[in-house]
C-alpha cells in the first residue's frame, strides 16, 4: 500500500507542475488573448532557476521568485507590441517568441548548456513545497475570480467592444494578462528545473506549448479548477490507460477533437453552465 | 458627474473615396432627447462610432461640455461620461443579468490593482457594493426577478432593458441609443419610450438614432435627419414631418 501511494507522489507532483503551467495559459486565454507564449516564458523561468539555484546558491524560495520575475519582466516585455495584436496575428507572434527562446537557449552556450542542456541539477523541491507553491498560485487564481478582475478578462474576451464602450481600458487589462501568462510561465519553468534533475532547450518546445493548450481547452478557462482538472486528466491518463501509453498523442488529439465538438466550454466550465441552467429552472418553477 | 453638452462641429469621416459623414454640426444638451434619422447607409451608426471613440475623425471637433474628445480612445470617451447602446444587443450572455449590469460599473472602481489582485478585503468590499448598486437599477426597472438568469436566456425586449441598465450604471451625461427599439412591437417600444424619458429626466442628454418614426417624434424635442452623410433637415419634429427635402429622401414623396 505504501509502496503504491509513494509511486503515485511523482505523478502527483507532476500533475500540479502542469497545472501552474496550465494557470499560464489560462490567464491569457480567459482575458480573450491568443497566446501562445507560456513554454517561452517556462524555459526563461526553468534556465533562470536552474542557473540561480545550481551555479550560484541561491535558496531554493529565492530562486523560484527569481523564475517568476523573469517570466513576468518578459510578458510585460512581449506586451508592448502584442497588445495591440488580436487573434490569430497574436497567436503567430507568440509562437515565434517561443522559437527565438528556444533558440537562444540553443546557441548561448556558456550559459545554458546548448543542446546538451543542464545535468546534474540540484532536486530541490517536491512534496509539500509543491503542494504549499501550488496553494498560493491556486490562491491567487482565485483572488482573480472574486475581485473583479475576472470578470472585466471575461467581458474583454465576450464582447470587445463593448468592455471598450463601458470605459474598461483593454490595453491595459492585456499587459496585465501577458504579465501574469509571464510570471505563471516562469514559475512553472523554475518548478521543472527544480525537480527534474536536468534540462534541454526541446523541454520548451512545440510539445509543451500544445500540452499546456490541450490543458486548459480540456478543463475550461473561466473557473480556476479547469485548467487543474484539464492537467490532472491529461497527465493521469496515460498512466491509468497504460495500454494507450504508447498513443499519447493519438488519445490526447482523438480527447481534444471530442471535448471541441461536444464540450466547447471545457469539462468544469460546462459542468458550471449546466448546473446554473439547472438552479436557473429550478427557480423559476418555484415561484 | 456634471452634465454637459454634447457639440459636434462639422464632422467628417471619409471611407477611401467615399464621404461616410460630411459636415455634421448640431448638439445635445443634458435632459434633451435628440433625434437622428436617415434612410439605411445614411451614415447614422457611423456617426455613433465617431461620437463614441471606435472611429477616428476625419475632420472636424466634438466636444462635451468645453473638453475635446475628438481623439480620445473608446474607453476614455466612456469614462468622461458618454455611454453607448448598440444597434444589435450585445451582452455577455453566458453571465448573469446581475453580472451583466455590475461590469457598467467598472469605470468607478477605485481599489488599487494590487488590491484587487490579492483580493484584499477592501478590493472585495468594493465588489460587494458594486453588486448592491446594479441590483438597485435592477428593482428600478422591474428585472431584479431576473438578477441570476443567464442574460443570454432572456426575451429581446428584456435584453434591451438589461443593455438600457447597463449604460445607467456608467452615471453618463448623455446616452447613445442605436436603434433602440428595432424589432420591438409598439407596446414595449412605449414602455422603452417612458424609460428614456425618467432618463431624461434626470438630466441626461440622449441621442435617439431610430428608424421607427412615430417612436422617434413622439420622443424628441428636435431631429437631425442624415441623408448620404450630410445634415439636409433639423428642427421640432412637426417642422421636420413636412420638410420636402426629407419627404423625398426619407419619407417617400
Amino acid at each position: 500500500m505504501i509502496g503504491f501511494v509513494s509511486s503515485l507522489q511523482p505523478l502527483g507532483e507532476l500533475v500540479l507542475v502542469n497545472a501552474c503551467l496550465a494557470f499560464s495559459q489560462y490567464v491569457v486565454l480567459r482575458a480573450g488573448v491568443f497566446s501562445l507564449a507560456t513554454a517561452g516564458f517556462a524555459s526563461l523561468g526553468a534556465y533562470g532557476a536552474a542557473i540561480l539555484a545550481a551555479r550560484h546558491g541561491v535558496p531554493m524560495p529565492l530562486a523560484l521568485v527569481g523564475a517568476g520575475l523573469i517570466g513576468a519582466v518578459a510578458g510585460l516585455v512581449l506586451s508592448v507590441p502584442l497588445s495591440r495584436l488580436r487573434g490569430v496575428y497574436q497567436a503567430i507572434a507568440t509562437l515565434a517568441f517561443v522559437q527565438i527562446v528556444l533558440s537562444l537557449a540553443l546557441y548561448l552556450e556558456p550559459v545554458t548548456g546548448g543542446a546538451m542542456g543542464m545535468n546534474g541539477l540540484p532536486r530541490l523541491i517536491g512534496g509539500w513545497e509543491l503542494i504549499l507553491v501550488f496553494g498560493v498560485i491556486f490562491y491567487a487564481m482565485l483572488a482573480l475570480s472574486r475581485a473583479g478582475i475576472g470578470s472585466t478578462f471575461d467581458a474583454i474576451r465576450q464582447e470587445e467592444t463593448v468592455a471598450v464602450s463601458l470605459g474598461i481600458r483593454v490595453v491595459d487589462y492585456h499587459r496585465l494578462a501577458f504579465a501574469l501568462s509571464g510570471a505563471l510561465g516562469g514559475l512553472g519553468g523554475g518548478l521543472m528545473a527544480l525537480r527534474n534533475y536536468s534540462l534541454v532547450p526541446e523541454d520548451f518546445g512545440f510539445p509543451l506549448l500544445i500540452a499546456v493548450l490541450t490543458f486548459v481547452v480540456l478543463g475550461g478557462r473561466v473557473s480556476p479548477v479547469g485548467p487543474v482538472v484539464g492537467a490532472a486528466v491529461l497527465t493521469l491518463l496515460p498512466e491509468i490507460a497504460r495500454p494507450l501509453a504508447d498513443y499519447r498523442l493519438l488519445v490526447n488529439g482523438v480527447l481534444m477533437v471530442l471535448v471541441i465538438i461536444y464540450w466547447p466550454h471545457g469539462i468544469v466550465d460546462t459542468i458550471r453552465l449546466h448546473l446554473r441552467q439547472r438552479r436557473h429552472a429550478v427557480s423559476q418553477a418555484a415561484p | 458627474m456634471t452634465a454637459s453638452t454634447l457639440s459636434l462641429e462639422g464632422v467628417s469621416r471619409r471611407f477611401g473615396g467615399v464621404l461616410a459623414v460630411e459636415n455634421v454640426s448640431f448638439s445635445v444638451a443634458p435632459g434633451e432627447i435628440v433625434g437622428l434619422i436617415g434612410p439605411n447607409g445614411a451614415g447614422k451608426s457611423t456617426l455613433v462610432n465617431l461620437i463614441a471613440g471606435l472611429l477616428r475623425l476625419t475632420s472636424g471637433r466634438i466636444l462635451l461640455g468645453a473638453a475635446d474628445i475628438s481623439t480620445a480612445e473608446a474607453p476614455e470617451i466612456a469614462r468622461a461620461g458618454i455611454a453607448r447602446t448598440f444597434q444589435t444587443v450585445r451582452l455577455l450572455k453566458d453571465e448573469s443579468v446581475l453580472d451583466n449590469v455590475a461590469i457598467g460599473f467598472h469605470a468607478q472602481q477605485k481599489s488599487p490593482l494590487l488590491a484587487r489582485l490579492l483580493a484584499l478585503p477592501a478590493a472585495l468590499a468594493e465588489v460587494r457594493a458594486t453588486r448592491e448598486q446594479a441590483f438597485a437599477i435592477l428593482e428600478r426597472f422591474d428585472m431584479a426577478g431576473f438578477a441570476h438568469v443567464p442574460a443570454g436566456a432572456l426575451s429581446y425586449g428584456h435584453q434591451r432593458r438589461v443593455e438600457m441598465m447597463r449604460t445607467l450604471a456608467l452615471r453618463p451625461n448623455l446616452i447613445l441609443l442605436d436603434e433602440p427599439v428595432a424589432g420591438m412591437n409598439d407596446v414595449e417600444a412605449d414602455a422603452l419610450g417612458r424609460i428614456f424619458q425618467g432618463i431624461a429626466g434626470e438630466g441626461i442628454g440622449i441621442l435617439l438614432i431610430e428608424h421607427n418614426m412615430r417612436f422617434v417624434m413622439s420622443l424628441c424635442g428636435r431631429i437631425n435627419v442624415l441623408d448620404s452623410g450630410r445634415i439636409i433637415a433639423s428642427g421640432p419634429p412637426a417642422q421636420v414631418r413636412s420638410d420636402p427635402a426629407v419627404v423625398a429622401a426619407y419619407l417617400g414623396a
